[in-house]
């Protein structure tokens, strides 16, 4: 198998709207400074994969209108799109682009502009992952009380919810730990120059005090809908060594989907799953990309993670499933601090996707930032500490497309 | 670099409002119209998979895990245990809109109420239906609590016919 | 190439106007069909590639819902959201790396959920184009022809045979879903005008269909079975936009060829190739598209369309299955392409067989005025 490193990675400043740029500017800015930052030029590069959540920003297959921003035309563009995770999957194909032997020089690059659409995407066309299908049910004479509930939240929320729940009964972690976690990423992302919700000195009082959504969320545990692009230049290890000082080596990857787990799916089936922080293709993605990187006891090996957290409650219990923690001690963890910049286990220094969430970039973002924290790169949220592995997780779905990508500094 | 926007001010922006016309036609199977037409009965309807022998409720088509039909309809008991619940937060006027309704000013909810959604595992079911909790005090919802099916006074076929659950009467 | 990767497997839908299925069962059918087919079962799949669109199934994450009929559960899966041809290339490049052996490439779309010309409309810029309200993919695909036809003396009876051909030939394909085995020049030119050149019969009918590959690294394809179809050579291009790039060719799909066939080892693919299945979504498309395969120089692709060469007893057979013009179920099409060429090599493709297949040639594209082209080179044994 041919080797693949991050060579240099860029992003545009994340935040509520972005009325400076439009999107082909935004995407542009980030793939000239990932450009930059590797050191490669427009024409060097020989494929490109690109993604977001389609049609959010009022755009559909909009790479094909962007592309000429981004240096696209007459190169192969492939686009991948998975929901939550599509960054993090969009970077694993430019992994296997590279890897094939096709092409030496890919550049992934992910993005959303929520602020182009009247009603952002976050509300409109997430709420359609679970009410799209209950549109249909409507025929059916489904109960609008029971929609209520769901919309209330907005439907990514509604998903999240139970699985907090699950997740809370398993385990024994409380809403005051969400509250912890939520003000660790807002403190974390104050040290992030590109994050959204910033917030230095952060205090889980601070978040207490807002109000509840949907028990057990409060609105200061939900993440922002931003405008933001991301990018990474990747490229196969004779070019990498020879460009670039301190290469991020991609040792493994998986993207597994457990069933669907929607509040509604086409047709109003149930689905098999009983417990929703069971998340089985979190477990089985982190199993087959620690094998093919060669980690056997990830809560030695693993220097920091960057998880998907949208939702507080994920960044636990996500971590227990990727093997960060044993079953059900994430909490305790946190309430140590272990999971602080100073910790045993750093997860999501740059404030995860809890403080920035442009849905298309942020899985890409979390491969980006363990890959920044590896090249020593990321200014005042860098760990004090080699790293020599990282571990980055995306969701997608409710229970889908988890990518989970383990990156080192030495392929083997 | 210079391909790199140098400034940083708003830009200009142009709007539009695009509704394309046409419609979705949604496909679906007769499966959630035999669902709907058990709950008239006070049947709640599951499909076996003939693979692994899981019953899926509201009835679905496909097993997953299988990869095969699972056509067999079953009915599961009117009770169940109460797996996973999620408390709203209290209803207000204006708060929140739903199909471009809003559900505190056409009666739906009272001011400062507090919906109960919960998954309900009906006994003989492997799966989760997913329903409102009438008839408690959210403080004092537990999960594994015993509930029943509340069935509606009019039952017309439709999927309102099971209202809710509510907890089981010794 | 680093490893040798074959196709195994394949199914298709019977493509048709508005398919009495949801789209699960269409994906079921044709999932565990392609899997039948091989021979092999779910548990032997490394990865699943899909390829559907949000937009034109109507939900966000559409692919959610397919996942378990199509047989990803707690399966390495991934979604590319544009044509199955390219699905199946990023199926390719996962086996190549070695991390994967045996992959399952499925694309589906049902054209009567959400018309998909009027959807079309949101791909185009919204700062300018869509400002004026005009464009959508026929639009602009009648302005190529025009274009094209003005440039190169293209008469439209000669964009109509094109039209006639593929109509014909789609009548000896049980899985087309427009079969006119009388159709004329005449009957062509007389239907209903959508913009000026592009008639309804030199355009692709808007169908509900699915199609299902299997591939398998070499050394797995020997042992599933005994007439594996080796992927050659493959190359992909997306061009600039529609008003930053030359309309009345296809850059993109040249340059995409011109990958393949360096891959391949093909010099002369007039020659060296036997047959070929493109995705012509109008008429005048395919004439573009022998040139820019390099089938005959630029703008005479009007003299091979009225030779006769690109019927099925001629020198270069084009689309015998019909091709798009027969059935286009938009994100399949490309990949039904890659199947029709496969059944041609292994001798399958019964009532339209093409003699003594051994190489032939797939093409796939996607975005308006196929703004992004994708060429497949497929040899037998």
């Amino acid at each position: 198998m041919r080797n693949v490193a991050i060579i240099g990675c860029g992003q545009t400043k994340h935040s509520g709207r972005r009325r400076d740029v439009n999107l082909a500017e935004m995407v542009g800015d980030a793939v000239w400074n990932a450009l930059e930052d590797a050191q490669v030029g427009p024409h060097e590069v020989d494929a490109f994969t690109v993604g977001n959540m389609q049609g959010f920003g009022g755009v559909a297959q909009p790479e094909q209108w962007l592309g000429d921003w981004i240096g696209a035309p007459g190169k192969p563009v492939l686009r991948i799109a998975t929901g939550g995770s599509t960054g993090g999957c969009v970077a694993q194909a430019a992994f296997y682009a590279v890897a094939s032997g096709l092409y030496d020089i890919a550049v992934a690059t992910a993005w959303e502009k929520h602020s182009d659409s009247k009603e952002p995407g976050a509300t409109t066309g997430l709420a359609h992952v679970g009410l799209g299908n209950t549109l249909n049910m409507i025929n059916f004479g489904v109960s609008f009380k029971h929609l209520l509930s769901m919309v209330a939240a907005g439907a990514a929320a509604g998903v999240a919810c139970y699985q907090a729940m699950y997740y809370m009964h398993r385990s024994g972690c409380r809403v005051e730990h969400l509250d912890m976690v939520a003000a660790k990423d807002r403190r974390n992302a104050a040290n992030n120059k590109y994050a959204h919700l910033q917030w230095p000195g952060c205090t889980p009082e601070d978040i207490a005090k807002t109000k509840w959504v949907a028990y057990p969320f409060r609105y200061g545990h939900i993440c922002p809908a931003s405008d933001g692009a991301s990018a990474m230049v990747l490229a196969c290890e004779e070019v990498a060594r020879k460009r670039c000082k301190k290469p991020v080596w991609i040792k493994g990857l998986a993207a597994y989907s457990d069933e669907e787990n929607q509040i509604m799916s086409e047709g109003a089936g149930g689905i098999g799953i009983l417990d929703a922080s069971q998340q089985i293709g979190a477990t089985m993605s982190a199993i087959k990309a620690y094998k093919m990187a060669g980690i056997k006891d990830p809560q030695k090996e693993i220097d920091l993670a960057e998880i998907y957290q949208p939702f507080p409650s994920q960044e636990l219990m996500f971590a227990e499933r990727l093997g960060l923690f044993d079953e059900g001690t994430a909490w305790k963890a946190l309430e140590k601090g272990e999971t602080d910049i100073n910790g045993k286990m750093p997860c999501d220094l740059s404030g995860g996707v809890n403080a920035t969430n442009a849905i298309g970039s942020s899985a890409l973002q979390r491969i980006l930032e363990c890959a920044l924290q590896i090249m020593g790169k990321a200014e005042e949220h860098q760990v004090p500490k080699e790293v020599h592995n990282a571990v980055a997780h995306g969701w997608g779905g409710a229970t889908n497309y988890i990518a989970v990508t383990v990156l080192g500094d030495s392929p083997y | 670099m210079p391909y790199i926007k140098e400034q940083r001010k708003e830009t200009i922006s142009v709007e539009g409002d695009w509704d394309v016309g046409g419609s979705t036609t949604w496909k679906h199977s007769t499966l959630l119209q035999e669902y709907a037409q058990g709950l008239k009965e006070k049947k709640i309807i599951g499909s076996l998979c003939p693979g692994c022998g899981k019953v899926i409720v509201p009835p679905r088509n496909i097993c997953g895990r299988c990869h095969r039909k699972m056509d067999e309809k079953v009915v599961v008991s009117d009770i169940g245990t109460v797996t996973c619940f999620v408390i709203s937060a209290p209803f207000a006027k204006g708060q929140a809109k739903v199909l471009g309704m809003d559900p505190v000013e056409i009666g739906l909810v009272e001011e400062g109420e507090r919906v109960i959604s919960v998954y309900v595992k009906f006994d003989g079911a492997d799966s989760n239906v997913d329903t409102e909790l009438i008839g408690v005090e959210p403080e004092k919802v537990y999960l594994g609590m015993r509930v029943k099916a509340v069935w509606a006074k009019e039952p017309q076929g439709r999927l309102s016919d099971l209202e809710a659950v509510e907890p089981l009467k010794d | 190439m680093a490893r040798r990767v074959a196709i195994v497997g394949y199914a298709q839908s019977y493509h048709q106007h508005d398919m009495q299925m949801t789209r699960e069962d269409m994906v079921f059918e044709v999932a565990k069909g392609a899997l039948r087919n091989a021979g092999i079962s779910r548990e032997d799949v490394d990865t699943v590639i899909t390829a559907s669109t949000d937009f034109l199934d109507g939900r966000t994450i559409s692919n959610l819902y397919t996942s378990m009929a199509v047989g990803a559960y707690l399966k390495d899966e991934s979604k590319v959201e544009e044509d199955g041809a390219f699905a199946a290339y990023y199926a390719l490049m996962r086996i190549l790396s070695g991390v994967h052996d045996i992959a399952l490439v499925e694309a589906h779309t049902q054209g009567s959920v959400v018309n998909p010309h009027l959807v079309s409309n949101y791909t185009v810029d919204p700062l300018f184009e869509r400002q004026y309200g005009d464009l959508n993919d026929i639009s602009a695909a009648a302005l190529q022809a025009r274009m094209y036809m003005n440039k190169y003396d293209v008469s439209e009876e000669q964009v109509a045979t094109v039209s006639v051909k593929n109509l014909a030939n789609a009548a000896c394909n049980p899985h087309a879903h427009r079969r006119m085995p009388d159709v004329s020049i005449e009957v062509v030119l007389s239907s209903k005008l959508y913009y000026d050149p592009i008639r309804e019969l030199t355009m692709s009918p808007i169908s509900d269909g699915a199609c299902a590959l299997v591939l398998a690294c070499e050394e797995k394809a020997k042992e599933i079975t005994d007439n594996p179809v080796w992927i050659e050579g493959v190359g992909s291009c997306q061009d600039g936009y529609l008003r930053d790039r030359n309309l009345d060719k296809l850059d993109s799909l040249q340059i995409a060829a011109k990958d393949a066939y360096e891959m391949a080892g093909i010099t002369a693919p007039f020659a060296q190739i036997d047959v070929f299945e493109v995705s012509e979504k109008f008429a005048h498309e395919e004439l573009m598209i022998y040139e820019a395969l390099g089938l005959c120089r630029e703008g005479k692709g009007k003299t091979l369309i009225e030779k006769g060469m690109t019927e099925k007893d001629g020198e270069i057979p084009v689309n015998p299955s019909g091709g798009a013009l027969g059935a286009d179920p938009i994100c399949a099409t490309g990949l039904v392409r890659i199947m029709e060429t496969a059944k041609q090599i292994r001798g399958e493709a019964n009532g339209y067989q093409i003699p003594n297949v051994h190489r032939a040639l797939a093409h796939g594209q996607f975005g308006i005025c196929a703004q992004k082209n994708i060429v497949f080179i497929l040899g037998g044994e």
